[in-house]
């Protein structure tokens, strides 16, 4: 599928640019401060590759702002745009969102588990539907922005989030291998 | 022959389009252009067959008069009926290839008629319990719009309320999506229950992530410089015996100005040239190389998420693949 091989050059593109910037902006030291640097170009360069068509990208780029100041310039020049100061206020309000969310939550299972008495029986569906809350919540945390998602839209941005993830470790691993054979 | 252009030229303004048409093309296109340029405009019968009839006899006529072996055909046409007339316009975009102007929009209308039909038809298949409201919905959504109501018809032995027909159309959407993903993630295909779906997709999105963190380590622990990878890594590329034009498709216009130097930009311009060798090449790496071609990479993702962390062995033993792969892969 040429789409695939696209959006792997696309990243690919993306990411050494956002490797350059981040190289003139901040100086790396040691390893972890380097392996923080790529990490941090890979993420952003492989949310631009949607161009904030889906929940997950923007979420994602609201964390790497929100996470050091300095990464706004980074993320400015990836994206080529000017939207830098709404991603900074949106993520301030989904962080605050997500906070009252987590105390509005916190409430209701306190009630809950003060109202219920010990069910006579126990059936099958309240079990599986208990199980399915249980992993879509997890589910919820892994991809970012789940949070504020229902459980069809969290499918589909599941979706689009794999593939995203497949194509960034595919490039990743393979410039890894590559560099490898040149620097043993 | 100047007769029949005369007659035509002495029509009303109203088939205008088609008088333009015919005054460049030579009688026995002209016929079939006639017909073809009514049928794009109006996809049910239109009422104004009756007034083009005589024209098209007349027209008809004339390309008797121009070549006999288009006869058949203007012998066909003088039938009045619509239904004909359409099957005579899918037949004539077979014969005729010398207007692709007029005979395409036909053909496209046709086309995308027809297979408007069979998406619809397919999706009452496969939905036949719901209405066909619901599948014209639903092939109406594929293509963007967004529908107020969706029409559902209850199924036999279950409740008919609005609020579980809702919640029933919602569930079958979750239920298709979750498909979908059945289908990404390796190994979900087997297993039945959204519980247990669900769990192989977290265990697939957490193999992805810790993916992600191991290699940027890897390439971290590569290089003192994190950009310096590249130079270096292009620089031994073509200094090795693989065929420079892989590197012809990094353009140097996306590297920023100030970390290209002189030796690098010869690198990229000398193999520029080569862009026409891609394609064979590619075919003989594809077949030698143990990986996963760049176009089934994503779908068929068959290696086990943590083979990234044990198989350094094998990944040693196919290193030099890898590296030729690296920019095979990007085309």
């Amino acid at each position: 599928m040429c789409n695939s091989t696209m959006l792997k050059q696309e990243f690919l593109k993306k990411w050494i640019k956002g490797l350059h910037i981040y190289n003139n902006l901040n100086k790396c030291v040691t390893i972890s401060d380097r392996k923080k640097a790529i990490k941090l170009s890979a993420d952003v360069a492989i949310a631009s590759t949607r161009k904030a068509a889906t929940h997950w990208s923007k979420a994602l780029m609201d964390d790497v702002v929100s996470r050091d100041g300095n990464n706004i310039i980074l993320v400015q020049q990836i994206l080529g745009g000017g939207q830098n100061a709404e991603k900074n206020n949106s993520g301030l309000i989904t962080c605050s969102n997500r906070i009252l969310r987590r105390s509005h939550n916190n409430i209701m299972a306190c009630r809950k588990a003060r109202r219920r008495v010990v069910p006579r029986c126990v059936k099958s569906s309240s079990i599986a539907r208990k199980l399915v809350k249980n992993k879509t919540r997890v589910l919820k945390s892994l991809v970012p922005g789940g949070q504020k998602m229902d459980g069809h839209r969290l499918i589909k941005e599941t979706l689009d989030y794999i593939v995203s993830l497949r194509v960034q470790v595919d490039v990743m691993r393979r410039l890894a291998c590559a560099a490898e054979r040149f620097h043993p | 022959m100047g007769f029949g252009f005369d007659e035509i030229h002495g029509r009303p303004e109203t088939d205008s389009s088609s008088f333009t048409a015919l005054l460049e093309l030579p009688p026995p296109q002209a016929v079939e252009l006639l017909i073809k340029e009514d049928f794009p405009a109006k996809p049910m019968p239109p009422p104004i067959f009756p007034s083009n009839i005589a024209l098209i006899d007349r027209a008809s006529k004339f390309s008797i008069y121009a070549s006999p072996d288009n006869s058949p055909d203007s012998t066909a046409i003088l039938p009045a009926s619509s239904s004909m007339k359409l099957d005579l316009v899918k037949q004539e975009p077979l014969e005729s290839d010398s207007h692709p102007n007029s005979s395409s929009p036909a053909v496209s209308n046709q086309s995308s008629k027809s297979g408007k039909r069979k998406e619809r038809e397919k999706k009452a298949k496969e939905s036949n319990k719901k209405s066909q409201k619901v599948a014209a919905n639903e092939a109406s959504e594929l293509s963007g719009e967004k529908l107020p109501y969706v029409h559902v018809r209850a199924r036999r032995g279950q409740a008919t309320d609005s609020h579980s027909l809702a919640e029933r159309a919602r569930r079958e959407k979750i239920n298709a999506r979750m498909k979908l993903l059945q289908e990404l993630v390796p190994g979900c295909n087997k297993i039945s229950g959204t519980a247990m779906v669900l769990d192989e997709i977290i265990n697939h999105v957490q193999a992805l992530q810790r993916q992600v963190e191991f290699l940027s380590m890897r390439l971290a622990a590569v290089n003192p410089r994190i950009d310096f990878n590249l130079d270096a890594v292009f620089a031994a590329e073509s200094g090795s015996s693989i065929d420079n034009s892989y590197l012809g498709m990094f353009d140097p216009s996306i590297w920023p100005e100030g970390q290209i130097n002189g030796s690098r930009q010869n690198l990229y311009q000398q193999p520029l040239h080569f862009d026409g060798l891609h394609q064979p090449s590619w075919g003989r790496e594809d077949d030698t190389s143990n990986f996963i071609s760049p176009e089934d990479s994503l779908l068929s993702y068959d290696s086990p998420p943590n083979s990234a962390e044990n198989g350094a062995v094998k990944r040693r033993a196919r290193v030099s693949q890898v590296a030729r792969f690296v920019y095979t892969g990007y085309n």
